[in-house]
């Protein structure tokens, strides 16, 4: 994995910054946290990009001297256009691989590393995360099983066997990255991004990741409304494109 | 007929004369102006002969001629909705498309997304 050696401005200690993966983190209304998730990324990162999809709190401001690109949505279009922005973004940069990195601080850096490794080493093509895996996160039960839903459903309707489809950790290798493009600019873009996956072909893993809920994360979470107007999206999507 | 027919004859006279019109400037495709103009005909033929409109709703099974005009209306209003709703999807696409060129050239021209110094 291509890394270089730089003096880390917060720490002052030389660390391996990760420079060929590019981080997109979609950011809505997240000022109050953004900056802390942004420093733990940029420690082991060199390229992270931070889409501000038309926040109308300081989430720009704070998250502005922490990035290394910070590209700003003029109007709110949802999290799957904030990422794919990013993502297009990162490709034309020449990103060797890109991650998908949440803003609420519910995600750990360490697992994004080895996600990464996974995908670089060329044991897959896409590494997404999950959180059931080995029990470590602290699902709370509602979400727990609206999460189990999303699971059933697209067991049903697209054939995928991932234990985790709304999972917001995901890394790609760069040819995956291209192959895969977000039309669904809302939520729905994780429902999306589970059939362009099973229709591509792509090689998959899905890596146990500990997600941190907290009040503060599960106060922004999906609820279960929020859960049916995704599923009316996603079905929307792919009846009528 | 009665006052009202002739108001719904001239009211569907005008529509159909718009979407005339409209094929004719190449506003609206052949088919899809064919079937707006069929359906003003059936219209036209309700608003002139009631009884036919109770004898086809006999036929299908519907007691009143009104019965029949208010479920095809509920059908028509809900295909508008969905025919609007499509579009719709489309402009929000389109939407997105323009705020991404304008986030992604921004941060290319270090406007107002742009790399931090340091």
């Amino acid at each position: 994995m291509p890394a270089e050696t730089v003096q880390d401005a917060t720490t002052a200690a030389s660390v391996l910054r990760d420079s060929s993966t590019w981080v997109v983190v979609p950011l809505y209304n997240e000022a109050s946290v953004i900056g802390g998730v942004l420093r733990e990324l940029r420690r082991r990162f060199e390229n992270v990009v931070v889409v501000d999809d038309g926040s109308s709190d300081a989430s720009y401001e704070a998250a502005r001297p922490e990035a290394t690109w910070i590209l700003r949505h003029l109007v709110n279009r949802g999290q799957g256009a904030a990422i794919q922005t990013g993502t297009s973004f990162a490709l034309a940069r020449g990103a060797e691989r890109i991650a998908h990195f949440d803003a609420d601080g519910q995600h750990d850096v360490r697992d994004l590393q080895r996600m990464v490794e996974r995908v670089s080493s060329g044991a897959c093509d896409i590494a997404i995360g999950n959180r059931f895996a080995d029990g470590a996160s602290n699902v709370p039960t509602g979400r727990r099983l609206l999460l189990r839903g999303a699971i059933l459903f697209h067991r049903i309707a697209s054939g995928v066997e991932l234990s985790d489809v709304h999972n917001g950790l995901r890394v790609f290798s760069r040819q995956a990255a291209e192959r895969i493009e977000i039309t669904a600019d809302r939520m729905a873009h994780a429902s999306e991004l589970v059939d362009l996956i099973a229709q591509s072909g792509l090689r998959v893993e899905e890596i146990p990741v500990r997600i941190r809920y907290s009040e503060y994360s599960l106060a922004k979470g999906q609820r279960w409304s929020g859960g049916f107007r995704v599923l009316f999206h996603y079905l929307v999507g792919r009846l009528f494109g | 007929m009665t006052p009202f027919q002739w108001i719904l004859v001239g009211a569907i006279a005008a529509l159909a004369a718009v979407a005339v019109l409209a094929i004719v400037k190449g506003k609206i495709g052949r088919i899809a102006g064919a079937a707006w103009i069929a359906v003003l005909l059936v219209g036209l033929l309700a608003s002139i002969d009631p009884e036919r409109v109770t004898t086809v709703a006999n036929a299908l099974g519907i007691n009143r001629g009104a019965d029949l005009v208010l479920y095809l209306l509920a059908l028509s209003v809900f295909w508008g909705f969905l025919l609007v709703y499509i579009r719709l999807r489309r402009v929000r696409r389109e939407l997105t498309l323009v705020v991404r060129r304008l986030a992604v050239m921004e941060a290319e021209e270090g406007g107002t997304s742009d790399r931090p110094a340091g």
